[in-house]
């Protein structure tokens, strides 16, 4: 549990400027469907799963993403973009609990 | 209910006005909060239980979809072991200039319950139309992936996947 928001990033070791850089990230997170009780009707309670992942890139919005239960535990999302400058790359995840964990890469260029 | 509330309060006599403003503030802000957030409202209902057809309609209103085979890479196995962490990723071959790109990718598995797995917005900066996440399916059926260009042409492709063993306990 306590492993919940742990986020990872991996980028390719050598980026040569105006590349584009596919990523893939990964977060640990339980993403918990919906569960039924034995009748199947759904038991309403508030389930804690990845609804938003944001890429930015030097401060700007790259991709991101819309999630619903359906994705899987643990999730990961891969991503391109292209490297034009060094700096930051981030990704923050936002869950329905409120959440927000976030993983940083720095951008160098080899 | 918000007569309950009036009457109980009006009947106090000395509340009455400040309780109409109150409820006046309320309401203006109840109705510019729906008119201002119309993509969070959106975003929300993205994951909605519904069958496929339904969950097309409503997020693409009907608009007619182009097949897209020739743009649209889906990668995804034929056969899912586990159905719960089955890898999908979707390349658009797409110039990404500012004027010409793709703006969303959706996955969708039609037999999950909730149909609309995720939806992935693009900025031109991407370099490239590509995504890919793990995603759960709930039994053998078609995954297909909308893309959506920034022109607003639909263009979609489907592939069928058996899952041997479903991932979506709801």
């Amino acid at each position: 549990m306590s492993d919940i928001g742990k986020v990872r990033l991996r980028i390719p070791s050598s980026i040569k400027a105006g590349d584009v850089v596919r990523v893939r990230s990964l977060i640990i997170h339980p993403m918990e469907r919906i569960e039924r009780d034995a009748q199947g009707k759904i038991i309403d309670k508030k389930y804690n799963y990845i609804t938003k992942v944001t890429v930015t890139y030097l401060g700007k919005a790259v991709v991101s993403f819309d999630t619903t239960q359906s994705v899987s535990e643990n999730p990961f999302f891969s991503f391109a973009f292209r490297a034009t400058d060094p700096g930051p790359l981030k990704v923050l995840f936002t869950d329905t609990t409120g959440g927000r964990y976030e993983g940083t890469a720095d951008i160098k260029f080899s | 209910m918000e007569k309950d509330h009036l009457k109980s309060r009006g009947a106090g006599g000395v509340m009455r006005r400040s309780v109409l403003g109150t409820l006046g503030v309320l309401g203006v802000a109840a109705a510019t909060g729906t008119l201002a957030a119309p993509g969070l409202a959106a975003a929300q209902a993205l994951g909605a239980q519904e069958t496929v057809d339904a969950g097309l309609k409503r997020v693409f209103g009907g608009r007619a979809m182009k097949d897209g085979s020739g743009l649209i890479k889906l990668e995804i196995p034929l056969i899912a072991e586990n159905g719960s962490v089955v890898p999908v990723s979707v390349e658009v071959s797409s110039p990404m200039t500012p004027t010409n790109y793709v703006k969303h990718i959706y996955i969708v598995a039609d037999k999950n319950r909730i149909p609309i797995v995720t939806r992935a917005s693009l900025a031109p900066e991407a370099g490239q139309a590509y995504v890919g996440a793990n995603i759960r399916l709930g039994e053998t059926g078609d995954v297909r992936a909308v893309v959506e260009q920034s022109d607003g042409t639909l263009l979609q492709v489907k592939r069928e996947v058996k899952v041997t063993v479903g991932g979506c306990g709801g």
